[in-house]
């Protein structure tokens, strides 16, 4: 399983954070001269995955942008669509806290979106009750990462950003989430999923 | 109510072993020190003051609110107002001060109710100031109100929250109104220019 970017918007629709992971293998992305792909996002590596490999270049910007669109219209959507349903479903899905990984029971709402897939990467999708979302691409085999999603919420988000005294309580432009300790415990976090 | 119950349980299960403990009396005191600064501050002018602790309140809440759903482990919202107020008193104020207020006093429409306050460690040992205002005018335990709205708002529920009466006043029971007001809309996000 590989995890190419992971996006979090707040409740403004803003994209407080984003982060790209290199690409170890590239099956996909034959025929993109990696040279010609402009080193954009502080020196990140030139393989990025589905997200950076298309023809034509957006700006890490944009891309945020064109998520958020993607997952505000489709989550709108499978509400309209499923109908005011507030019933729920036992689902079981693995957890990797500290300890070793075991299966656990979570309910999740029948309407809720929760991931899509193409044939190129596969998106995951975690909203908070506070409208905070969270959104992992990862490779099309991915099992359900919506608990993955939750995990990054309870133990980094809310432990390096929420309760981080200087950061403020909004982080208009990304202010305060980005920090050292929320930035190295997900890289972990992520690395010890994968 | 089958919802009652079973957020009394989480209440229970995440007091017991996800949360960490502070002696109540430092809590009681750190409070009380900040009640009586903002008095001598305001010049004991009790309608600020109990602004100030609702604004100091409103703030707590606004970050609160994710610890709460972080602990309680909560992945949806409450489909009803109902099951907020459950929420809020069993696991709410469970988790972070094991207290479980009574829920009473619904209006028929569902959107106001009454917390009671058996017990508040907040006001502990207190006594107003005997200056024959703060009996009428200040409202001891206010950050409450704060709180809950910063909580809610951040939920998307704008609510209204007061005491109407408060055991240090010499009332019979501390009771807080809580009046939703309205569910807020999901903000969209700006057209591109």
């Amino acid at each position: 399983m590989t995890c190419y970017s992971f996006y979090i918007f707040d409740r403004h629709t803003e994209c407080i954070y984003s982060k790209l992971w290199a690409r170890q293998d590239r099956p996909l992305s034959a025929g993109i001269d990696p040279s010609s792909i402009p080193a954009s996002n502080g020196g990140a590596q030139s393989d990025l995955g589905p997200a950076r490999a298309r023809p034509a270049r957006l700006s890490a910007q944009d891309d945020a942008k064109l998520i958020f669109g993607t997952i505000f219209s489709l989550r709108n959507m499978v509400r309209k669509l499923g109908g005011p349903d507030d019933r729920y479903i036992h689902t079981y899905a693995h957890t990797t806290g500290n300890g070793p990984r075991k299966w656990e029971k979570m309910l999740i709402q029948r309407n809720s979106f929760i991931s899509y897939r193409t044939g190129q990467y596969k998106l995951h999708y975690y909203e908070t009750p506070t409208s905070i979302k969270f959104v992992m691409l990862t490779d099309t085999q991915t099992l359900n990462m919506r608990n993955v999603l939750h995990q990054i919420y309870v133990n980094l988000y809310v432990e390096f950003v929420v309760k981080n005294p200087l950061s403020p309580v909004e982080h208009p432009g990304g202010v305060g989430v980005a920090n050292e300790l929320f930035e190295l415990a997900l890289d972990q976090f992520v690395k010890g999923v994968l | 109510m089958a919802s009652a119950s079973k957020a009394a349980r989480i209440g229970e299960e995440v007091w017991k072993s996800r949360v960490d403990k502070v002696n109540a009396e430092l809590v009681t005191l750190t409070y009380g020190t900040i009640v009586a600064q903002l008095c001598k501050d305001y010049e004991s002018d009790y309608v600020e003051v109990n602004k100030q602790l609702e604004k100091m309140g409103y703030n707590i809440g606004l970050r609160l609110i994710e610890d709460y759903l972080a602990k309680s482990n909560t992945m949806r919202r409450c489909t009803n107002f109902k099951e907020t107020a459950d929420m809020i008193s069993k696991v709410g104020f469970k988790i972070f001060l094991n207290i479980t207020p009574t829920i009473t006093n619904w209006t028929s429409d569902s959107k106001q109710f009454s917390l009671i306050f058996d017990e508040n460690p907040l006001a502990d040992f207190v006594e107003l100031p005997d200056d024959g205002r703060a009996q009428d005018e200040l409202w001891y335990s206010n950050i409450f109100c704060g709180v809950l709205r910063g909580a809610l708002e951040m939920a998307q529920m704008q609510v209204e929250a007061h005491f109407i009466s408060d055991i240090l006043r010499g009332n019979d029971s501390t009771e807080m109104r809580i009046t939703l007001i309205r569910y807020i809309d999901d903000e969209m996000p700006m057209e591109d220019d």
